[in-house]
């Protein structure tokens, strides 16, 4: 039984949260170890910031986007939903499995309620899954 | 450029089994370009190497480098160190880049991370097609610039073929039927008399199929 703590990563777009607000509304749970990452838009996270979020521990990782067609550079959140997908393919090649990785999105503008739901629900399914870097 | 894609992470796996030590060496030419074996996809595959290799509980050991081109010695010298203090290296270069870092270091294992596709262009973010089959004939001149070896699915040098639909080629129907492409571009040209000559056979003697190429310039060769 691996007794270490759960790793999460929680990378958002600075526009829609400030680090204060996703550390409220996402704050690390016993037993968890949570790691907020900034971004300026999350059409900046990368295929190689999200494989290396796995490299060094994560079990799972989530990105919090703007609202549909609210991204103030326009296409930024649909970026990170294909790069997304794309590691999640990745991690399912790796033999990780699908499901590690999320984008989380408001439905409406400032929809703190729905972030944290889906942030609740994502920490559970990870909790259920093995740790990642169990051998 | 020539354009390639990574081979799946299982596979690299099953390809560096038995090795500790790997150097993953990245290419700062056409792959890099293409997105599948520069300086980013070499991080990128080496943390997915690392993760799988600790998945399946054995110590791979992963160094990281991308020269500026893997196809000429004059690079491949800067990865001298590296090459030599690693069991095997993992090139992330073109199928040429590959065999002049083996040529260059004979006993070394040298595997190939990609798989190299064809000489294209990039269409569109994230979109690559295929221009040239480097046949080792350009004929070129004779169809607006448009290639009918390469970009017509039945190769046809005297076309169209008669089976295309709204422009679209009847054997890939994604794709655009080439003989169309050839009659507009020749049409804008003002060169549509090119269309009335019949050409012969292509001689493909000077393509893969007549061996091994080589070009030698005897006036750089001393």
């Amino acid at each position: 039984m691996d007794n270490r703590p759960l790793k999460i990563y929680l990378f958002f777009c600075s526009n829609s949260f400030d680090t204060d607000t996703a550390r409220r509304y996402c704050a690390e749970q016993e037993g968890e170890e949570l790691k907020a990452i900034s971004l300026p838009c999350s059409g900046k996270v990368d295929l190689l910031y999200l494989i290396k979020a796995f490299e060094t521990g994560a079990d799972g990782v989530m990105v919090i986007t703007c609202k549909q067609d609210a991204c103030r550079y326009l296409e930024g959140n649909l970026r990170a939903a294909r790069r997304v997908e794309a590691v999640d393919s990745l991690l399912e090649e790796i033999g990780l499995g699908r499901g590690r990785i999320k984008v989380i999105k408001p439905q409406e503008e400032g929809d703190v309620e729905h972030i944290i739901r889906e942030v609740e629900n994502f920490r559970a399914k990870i909790s259920s899954l093995a740790r990642s870097n169990s051998q | 450029m020539i354009v390639a894609e990574r081979k799946t992470i299982p596979e690299l796996i099953e390809i560096l089994q038995g090795h500790k030590k790997v150097l993953v060496l990245g290419c700062g030419t056409c792959v890099t370009v293409c997105l599948a074996g520069g300086e980013r996809e070499v991080s990128i595959i080496s943390s997915a190497l690392r993760i799988a290799s600790r998945l399946a509980g054995s110590s791979l050991e992963i160094e990281e480098l991308t020269i500026e081109r893997q196809c000429d010695n004059v690079f491949i010298e800067k990865a001298a160190e590296a090459i030599q203090r690693n069991d095997a290296v993992l090139s992330l270069g073109c199928g040429a880049g590959v065999q002049a870092i083996a040529e260059r270091y004979p006993e070394k294992p040298v595997y190939a991370g990609l798989n190299t596709a064809f000489l294209g262009i990039l269409e569109e973010r994230g979109v690559w097609t295929e221009k040239c089959i480097a046949c080792g004939a350009c004929v070129l001149h004779e169809y607006g610039g448009i290639c009918p070896i390469t970009r017509c699915a039945k190769h046809m040098l005297n076309g169209p073929c008669g089976g295309s639909r709204e422009d679209r080629c009847e054997v890939m129907p994604d794709r655009p039927c080439a003989w169309q492409l050839i009659y507009r571009r020749l049409k804008g040209i003002g060169q549509l008399d090119r269309l009335k000559e019949i050409r012969p056979p292509k001689n493909w003697n000077t393509s893969i199929h007549g061996g091994l190429r080589v070009i030698v310039r005897e006036d750089h060769r001393i």
